[in-house]
């Protein structure tokens, strides 16, 4: 894979900025995410955190399946405030 | 791994970074330990606000002031973007009482040197505010900026003037030794070895009392959740930072708890990156993180009141950081009696970001001249005595 190829879409963070973060000392998700904003765009990281997850794993000698998600916070979905306000319960 | 430095830093959140890389501009060798990653904790779940207007009249004021300064050459001397942007700042008026309260107020500020105004027609310069809204405060000194890279560009900073900065290592112990009947500081115990110094810097935020405990000594600080929302980016909507007159009340009497106990305070600011960030909370809910449905619902209620043109915007994620509480609602800074070597520079609250310069330096002045050139008297630990 090409150091140009855009691993997160909504932020437009191409995998070099990816692996440049790991040489940063960066060793998860969340950390790829504050050094490079991968992962806070319009679908918070569904696309990109599986791809981050495998560059973590080749790169900080971690096994895959033990590199936890990124923190999952509400709403699940962009949500128009409208809607936010008139919904009921959790 | 080295055996042992200068000073070492507990803690990788703005604060530690700022005192590590004034320390290190000083030419002291410097180690920062972090448990987990630089801005994992609180520094990385916050607004990026440097508000001076939330800041009580006096030696608080002073030293945002000075923190203000400091930011403005801070990009350039760090060579790091830290989307630094003197935006200026409003406190909405929407009750005559909160008129009143915050005319007040205002007198204070300019007393103690702060450059503000009172505005009648706010929605002149913020045409997104509701009608209803019938003033406003104003200070060209507010700014923002990105609370992960100031912690980053710190970092960076503080590593290229040959600072250590060790990630995911923990401190276990503090070991120290008894000289002429005296506690002093010696060394610094981690799950990799050993290190030995005769100054540790305990800037671990809402885990320094854990860090004080292993000097035996106890601090006042609990952790205070502040929820936050995330919009969709946007075009520039929004040029000051927002907050209301329930948010001014909550810094300024760090006991109340608003109504309905969540201590809901308006704020909101434009990123660069187009963003909305709209809080807050204040509660006191241990070290629980998450964000709940009534927190959102309550700060969305909020924003459509004061900006009901937002109702079609997207909300696409919420946060919650955990802001050190101290019983005044300010910092605990310098040298803990009792213990040679041992400072604290913690419990910011929801001021670490603005104050995060001004802490750094002088923090780094007392190591280094064993004097400040602000005095740090009014923030020891023993006024809650």
């Amino acid at each position: 894979m090409d150091d140009e190829v855009i691993i997160c879409r909504c932020e437009e963070v191409t995998k070099g900025e990816i692996l440049k973060a790991i040489e940063q000392g960066a060793k998860t998700i969340t950390g790829i995410k504050i050094r490079t904003r991968a992962g806070m765009g319009l679908c918070q990281g569904r696309t990109c955190g599986r791809l981050i997850a495998r560059l973590l794993a080749e790169r900080t000698a971690q096994v895959l399946e033990e590199i936890p998600p990124a923190t999952v916070r509400p709403p699940v979905r962009a949500t128009k405030m409208e809607n936010l306000v008139t919904s009921h319960g959790e | 791994m080295v055996n042992k430095a200068d000073a070492v830093v507990i803690g990788g959140g703005v604060i530690g970074n700022s005192i590590a890389y004034y320390l290190a501009k000083y030419g002291v060798d410097t180690l920062l330990i972090e448990r987990k990653d630089l801005a994992a904790g609180t520094s990385g779940a916050c607004d990026g606000f440097i508000f001076l207007q939330s800041k009580k009249p006096g030696f608080d004021l002073r030293l945002a002031l000075e923190s203000t300064r400091l930011y403005e050459n801070l990009a350039d001397e760090l060579s790091y973007d830290i989307e630094y942007r003197k935006c200026g700042g409003m406190i909405l008026i929407e009750t005559e009482e909160q008129l009143k309260a915050i005319i007040e107020l205002v007198d204070g500020q300019r007393k103690t040197g702060l450059d503000v105004k009172l505005m009648r027609i706010p929605q002149e310069l913020e045409p997104i505010l509701s009608g209803h809204i019938i003033g406003a405060t104003h200070s060209p000194l507010d700014a923002q900026v990105n609370p992960f890279k100031v912690v980053l560009g710190f970092a960076q900073g503080a590593k290229r003037k040959g600072a250590q900065i060790l990630t995911h290592m923990e401190v276990q112990a503090i070991r120290t030794r008894t000289v002429r009947g005296e506690l002093k500081v010696d060394s610094v115990i981690t799950e990799r070895g050993e290190i030995k110094t005769n100054t540790v810097i305990n800037a671990a935020g809402v885990h320094a009392p854990v860090i004080a405990k292993m000097v035996g000594l106890d601090l006042p600080i609990i952790p205070r959740r502040g929820q936050v929302l995330v919009t969709e980016p946007l075009p520039d909507l929004v040029t000051s930072l927002l907050v209301d007159a329930e948010y001014i009340t909550l810094k300024l009497a760090p006991d109340h708890r608003g109504t309905d106990g969540l201590g809901l305070g308006f704020t909101l600011e434009q990123t660069a990156s187009g963003n909305l960030l709209i809080g807050s909370t204040r509660e006191f809910v241990g070290y629980d993180r998450r964000t709940t449905y009534h927190g959102i619902k309550a700060i969305t209620q909020n924003v459509l009141r004061i900006a009901p043109a937002l109702k079609e915007v997207n909300i696409i994620r919420s946060f919650a950081g955990l802001r050190p509480y101290t019983p005044d609602g300010l910092p605990i800074l310098g040298k803990l009696r009792g213990v040679e070597g041992f400072i604290v520079a913690a419990g910011h609250e929801g001021d670490g970001i603005a104050l995060a310069p001004i802490t750094g330096k002088l923090i780094a002045e007392l190591v280094v001249k064993g004097k400040p050139s602000i005095s740090l008297d009014e923030f020891g630990l023993e006024r809650f005595k």
